[in-house]
């Protein structure tokens, strides 16, 4: 660049960034960057945003999608997957066969098997794609969960909404690229590292919302006993700031990173006037608030949840990213000591907003260019913890897309006849990650960040996208 | 050009059973190497793999030589440089990112990467009188630029009151400077205020934190199950301290990887092992998975993996860690090499680790420690001195004693037993004055014993539990069927018999022995005060048992005392003593006289001593010493804790301690289910004139650590005085002469300029001794460094991003830098330094902060008291919580410990601004400033602010905006709005 030109696009870019501090110059950017980025792969995005489903604990395949008549035989049998055969459960001694409790039945004209927990998401099964057999290197909560955020196994490595905000920003200028949104009860395992930006600049971290907290958006605006602060004076604040920054920089040239401070005060001052619109649900219908479970205590919060996450991506958020219930060992899908019961519960707050959202997003026409995602980090045994609980399973677990150039209707990978390990067409959290890029447009192979010496990647040194189940 | 060798092309590939897709390794398989090619070696100094078939090998290179021309002769990014190297880095890059058709098959490994190179000191080039100066100049003067005027007083001051401290001056230094520049010139004023400042214990404050960031530091394990690590800051204060001490770095270093061996005298050194421990760790993967498992594996693996990274990637600045899968791609480190590291970290885990304060105790305790070692051992020493008449005499005189001792307690006399479950269990009397319970067995129980006790001065309880032919198994305990118990707690108060005497108090206890316990149920469970310890008589059944708990002080009463004894079976279920009685002592038999004899001594001390054999004899003595070395051992006061690296800790759930280093063996693509060779312990085998044979044989894991130590404090060591001299100048200018602090490799950045980095290094190195303060004093000296940051447009046109350092660098506060620059001018800084981290948060509900809590953590910072002392703190001191970060201070790139960070992040963000507009916190402070301000009360407030904060009177036209700001809104609202304008959060 040279130095005394005004700030350019690019640097403008490059300091700012996009995410929720770089929004000016994000949606510049995203034509801008065009065929020079290095990382687009060159073909037509299909998806322009993504929102993720995520289920805290390991949500148990074998109790949901995985449907397999050999363990309804063998039920109370000692497990016994054949010789040579190492049986490995996390932090229990395995225990004898254990059939799902649920009933199940075929669905839509894909015959997909559902277990009789997820009645609403059953009635969509013909828009979603399934990985019948995911695997993931780890059977522990931690590890397993940064797999499936971040790509890699240990921590301080950038979540997938921060690489996407740092390739591609936000589609508007009032809302960040990477949002979050926890579960009223509590953070996901390995906390807010579940979003993080690792070593990517700070900018691309998600940024939390909770919904239900009376500050949903941390530091949005002044303590609420700061009455003194009103928007007139922080208006008038901002035109001194503005002024007092104009008499400081214009005694030092060349460097555009004291414009680009004063840029993010008035990108912070956009934010703040269209957070209440965005995080206020009384404009949303009778019906829609029916449709995501508002009404009831069990489905209110992540229905809640869901709605926002529309709300996000209309407003142009590139990853939104919805967490079903907190980490620890309870109201989450860790269901180590009562499959009936604890899974239950666990479906019954997730089936009507998680097919809520598929179906609002449907309907809207947002679906064609909006990939929906519903994932975990691990499943479950098929064989007993305890009496009725299940222990973890990085072997085989179950995950679905839906939306935008995904192919509908569709399975993808088999696990073996005890939904113990994966058998066929194995996928991974790699493969997911690269898959998701690949949708926006992006190659996860090119898509890298120096850090520490080594050009680090989303997908690390593995991933494949998952064209079986693209349209 | 030396014969060319290579390495085989490398590749990282997916965790066992992943066969689907491509993996790098066939597509490999798809390649055609090229490794005769003479020509791409001396182009490129690589060996290229094409697609096979693809095209023909001079097309192909001609294609790349296109492309990588392009990249590395990209306009703009300082100093065109077109050695072979630089054009490897470029194609490197390109094969990195995927934009080339060719996979680099290997270095030459002929060629090393500049770091390696031998380490002499260069001639300092003329036209300059301060070396640092010479040698920038020399370079700028290539280019023909100038470089800037020195920076104006006002900016020099408050740039090195930053530099050294991380804190502001005040307005009254900066007047006090200009007239020390006026009276004695600019460099006696500056060196008199450097040498304040380096005096000033907060120069190790400060210093600290670029370390920390360094050693990813934080104070809990971070994870799903991230527990607090109380005992992490004494590593904290070890680093401030040897920072204010000005501890040689040679010294520094040594200690933080092998103190506890290589300076046994210093009870600091252990402290200093804090470094190795800093990362995170996984809790979960380590103690509550199956040991057996691939996880559990795979995680002490990773373990090691992190000790490794964090030694090499900050001491030698190499990734050492790229080679845990394979040989590493660029740099000549191969997996042999790095499975050698491994080998040196295989016998420590992550623990808290004991250390003594004062040296006197620390080294009487060391001294039992040891004899206790060597009793364990059978040291040759110990078993001679059996062989010593004297000795001999003592001990046999101890042995008698020991035959007699059964007959010193005296008997306590039970008055009655009830139990608090009410399960209808019956406590009966028998003759011998031992109690029998009989009737249903709870679940869990625990029964208060009423007793009688006639001694004066009681010293200690024994407490008999008996077999008995009415209990399973024959007792003592009730278990069904084995008559096993787990005596969860033993506990007492006592009331004096006497009138008038106080009520009952509780009596605490030194120490427990038994004649025997289970060896993971040891009796010192039952008198910690937690319900998940106990002692258990496992597999022992069926036989009399007994315990002795010694008083922490002697229980002196006129008339005996009236014990109330709660027996807490709170264990597993049904584990309750079935019979048992109680005795006491006094002072007459000696503490060490007073254990229970070990089953196995019994019979030989029922033995005439002439019957006995000599090995018999040999038992029996040993036995004596140890307990003599135990009483010793417990009556010294408790030692403090590190979170540090040991082999010596209470094993929980799957984590366990290695008695002997684990063996390491290479791993095929870093899977550990895929064991190759097993390798011993070396060091770095690429470095010039530097074995990397650590001569390390046996089985001593801190022979291990101790060998390494020393191979990277080596003044041969290349590495080491390079890599400390460009952190230090990183530190000093906000980048180093190479930019890439922690990767001197072919794929890091080339410095700057070599010859200066060098000269630095060995003068660091010799003339220096290796003082960072010395250092500090040399760079800061420097016209480089004390240049203005002007604008120079020929200059930017030929190196815009100042690598040659034609001016200086403008630099943004640090998150600590600012929230501690905030507390000074507002509340006012509270200056203690050391101990616990201060906490910045409530923590509610079932926290991860509890010891016991599990997840998840609500930690709540933004309703933590803005007034709350603790805030007043510097922020080197706050809690760091990995998972749950202040957002604060993560919107202004504080570093959250999961990851080195040799540099920061500098971002500019909206989050950033909402937090400096709306965090309480910072509103706080604008208010306590302005309270200041208005109480001091001398002549016009708006001047007065500016020169609090900006450290300058404010320009005419600064007034107006700003006092009709503060006359429409407040003066806090003013004050506020200084604290957020770019001159306050920048450094010139």
């Amino acid at each position: 660049m040279h130095p005394t030109s005004p700030i350019p696009r690019r640097e403008c870019l490059k300091t700012l960034s996009s995410g929720l501090g770089g929004i000016a110059c994000a949606m510049l950017a995203a034509e801008e960057v065009g065929a020079a980025a290095p990382f687009l792969h060159g073909g037509k995005p299909r998806a322009k945003r993504v929102v993720e489903l995520f289920m805290t604990g390991g949500a148990s395949q074998c109790d949901l999608f995985d449907y397999k008549p050999r363990l309804e035989a063998l039920h109370g049998q000692p497990f016994d997957p054949g010789s040579g055969k190492r049986v490995e459960a996390s932090i229990s001694t395995p225990g004898a066969v254990m059939k799902s409790p649920f009933a199940w039945d075929r669905h839509g004209e894909c015959g997909r098997w559902v277990s009789s927990v997820l009645p609403y998401l059953s009635r969509h099964v013909d828009q979603m794609a399934f990985l019948m057999a995911m695997e993931s290197p780890s059977n522990v909560h931690g590890p397993a969960s940064y797999l499936q955020t971040s790509g890699f196994l240990l921590p301080g490595f950038p979540c997938a909404g921060a690489w996407i905000s740092h390739a591609l920003g936000s589609l508007a200028d009032n809302i960040p690229a990477f949002v979050t949104l926890p579960d009223a009860r509590g953070l996901p395992y390995n906390g807010r590292s579940a979003f993080t930006a690792g070593f990517l600049p700070a900018n691309h971290q998600g940024t939390v919302i909770k919904a239900s907290a009376p500050q949903p958006i941390s530091h949005l605006h002044p303590p609420a006993d700061r009455t003194d602060i009103t928007a007139a004076s922080r208006a008038e604040g901002l035109e001194v700031l503005r002024r007092l920054n104009a008499l400081h920089g214009e005694a030092r040239p060349g460097d555009d990173r004291l414009a680009a401070r004063m840029a993010s005060y008035e990108l912070a001052a956009r934010l703040q006037l269209s957070a209440p619109e965005l995080l206020d649900l009384t404009g949303e219908t009778a019906e829609t608030e029916k449709l995501y479970g508002l009404d009831q205590p069990e489905t209110a919060d992540f229905g809640r949840r869901c709605l926002l996450a529309r709300r996000l991506l209309e407003r142009g958020a590139r990853l939104v990213q919805v967490w079903n219930g907190p980490g620890g060992g309870s109201l989450n899908w860790d269901n180590h000591t009562d499959i009936p019961r604890e899974l239950g519960a666990a479906a019954k707050g997730m089936d009507q907003p998680a097919a809520a959202l598929l179906l609002d997003l449907s309907r809207r026409g947002l679906l064609d260019d909006t990939l929906l995602i519903w994932t975990t980090e691990f499943g479950r045994m098929p064989f007993s913890q305890g009496s009725v609980g299940r222990d973890h399973n990085g072997g085989t677990f179950v995950s679905w897309l839906a939306g935008a150039g995904i192919r509908p209707g569709t399975s993808f990978g088999k696990s073996d006849e005890w939904s113990w390990k994966a058998e066929r067409d194995v996928t991974t959290g790699y493969d997911l990650h690269a898959t998701i890029l690949w949708l926006l447009g992006v190659d996860h192979e090119r898509l890298t960040f120096r850090h520490s010496g080594v050009d680090r990647r989303l997908t690390d040194v593995h991933g494949r996208v998952i064209r079986e189940i693209l349209a | 050009m030396a014969p060319i060798r290579l390495s085989p092309l490398h590749t990282a590939t997916a965790p066992s059973g992943w066969p689907r897709g491509q993996t790098p390794l066939e597509r490999q398989r798809e390649m055609a190497f090229i490794a005769d090619s003479r020509q791409a070696v001396a182009t490129f100094g690589i060996t290229l793999a094409l697609p096979r078939g693809s095209m023909r090998q001079d097309t192909m290179m001609e294609i790349i030589r296109r492309r990588g021309r392009a990249a590395w002769q990209q306009p703009g990014n300082g100093p065109r440089d077109t050695t072979v190297r630089s054009r490897r880095r470029a194609i490197l890059r390109l094969a990195m990112l995927g934009l080339l058709a060719a996979t680099v098959a290997g270095v030459a490994a002929a060629d090393t990467p500049w770091s390696l190179e031998p380490l002499s000191r260069p001639a300092v080039p003329a036209g300059a009188s301060h070396p640092i100066d010479a040698f920038i100049r020399a370079r700028l003067v290539k280019d023909g630029i100038a470089p800037a005027p020195p920076a104006d007083p006002r900016s020099l001051l408050r740039r090195l009151h930053y530099d050294l401290t991380g804190l502001p001056p005040t307005t009254e230094d900066v007047d006090a400077f200009a007239a020390a520049v006026a009276m004695h010139g600019p460099d006696r004023a500056l060196g008199a205020v450097i040498d304040m400042l380096l005096a000033s214990p907060r120069h190790g404050e400060h210093f600290a934190r670029h370390w920390l960031d360094a050693a990813h530091y934080a104070d809990t394990h971070g994870n799903d199950h991230d527990h607090a690590r109380p005992h992490a800051w004494p590593y904290r204060d070890w680093v401030i301290r040897a920072f204010n001490d000005d501890k040689p770095y040679g010294r520094f270093v040594a200690e933080q990887v092998a103190g506890d061996v290589l300076f046994p005298d210093d009870p600091q050194a252990v402290v200093a092992l804090g470094f190795l421990a800093a990362g995170p760790w996984d809790d979960t993967l380590m103690v509550g998975v199956r040991e057996d498992t691939v996880d559990h594996l795979m995680s002490q693996n990773l373990d090691r993996d992190d000790y490794v990274m964090t030694v090499m990637s900050t001491f030698q600045s190499l990734t050492v860690h790229c080679a845990r899968c394979h040989d590493h791609k660029f740099d000549p480190v191969s997996q042999r090499d790095y499975h050698a590291l491994q080998a040196v970290f295989a016998g420590i885990d992550r623990a808290d680790r004991p250390y003594d304060t004062d040296p006197a105790l620390h080294a009487r305790r060391r001294s039992l420690l040891a004899r206790r070692a060597a009793i364990e051992h059978r040291d040759a020493a110990i078993l001679a001195s059996i062989a010593d008449p004297a000795e001999a005499a003592r001990l046999a005189a101890a042995a008698t004693s020991k035959q007699t001792r059964a007959d010193s307690f005296d008997p306590i006399e039970i008055l009655a037993i009830t139990s608090v479950a009410s399960a209808g269990t019956v406590h009966t009397p028998l003759p011998d004055g031992s109690w029998l319970a009989s009737g249903p067995t709870p679940e869990k129980d625990s029964i208060i014993v009423t007793a009688r006790s006639t001694l004066r001065d009681l010293r200690a309880l024994r407490l008999e539990t008996l077999a008995d032919p009415s209990l399973p198994g024959g007792g003592p305990g009730r278990y069904e069927p084995a008559g096993n118990f787990h005596l969860t707690e033993f506990s007492v108060a006592a009331r004096a018999l006497a009138p008038g005497d106080k009520p009952a108090a509780p009596v605490a206890f030194a120490r427990a022995a038994a004649d025997h316990a289970d060896s993971n149920d040891p009796v010192n469970g039952a008198i910690d005060g937690q319900a998940t310890t106990h002692w258990s008589i496992h597999p022992r059944y069926g036989q009399h048992h007994e315990a002795v708990f010694h008083l922490a002080e002697p229980l002196a009463t006129e008339g005996g005392a009236i014990l109330t004894i709660r027996l807490d079976f709170q264990g597993a279920s049904g584990h309750q003593v079935g019979r048992l009685r109680l005795s006491a002592c006094g002072p007459e038999l000696a503490p060490a006289d007073r254990d229970p004899v070990p089953q196995a001594l019994a019979a030989l001390l029922a033995k005439p001593a002439a019957e006995r054999t000599a090995a018999e004899t040999e038992a029996l003595f040993l036995d004596l010493i140890r307990v003599e070395v135990e009483s010793e051992l417990a009556s010294l006061p408790p030692p403090e804790k590190v979170y540090a690296v040991t082999n010596d800790f209470a094993a929980q759930g799957s984590f366990k301690p290695a008695k002997s280093p684990r063996p390491i063996r290479i791993l095929e693509r870093g899977e550990v289910t895929k064991p190759l060779e097993e390798v011993g312990p070396a060091a770095l085998a690429c470095l010039p004139d530097l074995p990397a044979d650590l001569f390390i044989r046996g089985d001593d894991e801190g022979a291990r650590r101790a060998a390494l130590a020393r191979f990277l404090v080596d003044d041969r060591n290349v590495l080491t005085w390079r890599s400390i001299v460009n952190r230090v100048w990183q530190w000093h200018f906000g980048r180093g002469l190479v930019e890439s602090p922690n990767d001197f490799g072919f794929m890091g950045s080339e410095p700057s300029h070599p010859e200066l980095l060098d000269w630095l290094a060995c003068w660091f190195r010799d003339d220096g001794a290796g003082s960072l303060a010395a250092l500090h004093r040399l760079i800061l000296s420097s016209a480089t460094w004390q240049q203005a940051v002007t604008f120079d447009p020929h200059a930017a046109g030929i190196d815009a991003d100042n690598r040659l350092l034609w001016r200086a660098h403008r630099r943004r506060l640090t998150g600590e830098q600012l929230r501690d620059t905030l507390v000074g001018l507002g509340d006012g800084l509270d200056l203690a330094m050391g101990g616990p981290a201060v906490v910045h948060f409530l923590a509610k509900g079932k926290a991860t902060f509890m010891p016991d809590g599990g997840a998840p953590a609500f930690l709540d910072y933004e309703h933590f008291p803005v007034d709350a002392p603790a805030h007043r703190r510097r922020a080197i001191y706050r809690f760091v919580f990995r998972t749950v970060p202040d957002p604060f201070m993560d919107a202004l790139d504080v570093p959250d410990g999961g990851q080195l960070v040799p540099v920061r992040n500098e971002s500019t963000t909206a989050v950033q601004a909402l937090a400096l507009q709306n965090d309480p916190f910072v509103l706080h402070q604008a208010g306590r400033i302005t309270a200041r301000i208005e109480a001091r009360g001398d002549g016009d407030a708006i001047d007065a602010l500016f020169r609090h904060l900006l450290l300058r009177p404010p320009s005419a036209e600064e007034r107006v905006l700003v006092a009709a700001h503060a006359e429409e809104h407040g003066l806090a609202a003013a004050a506020h709005l200084l604290l957020n304008t770019n001159e306050f959060l920048y450094l010139d």
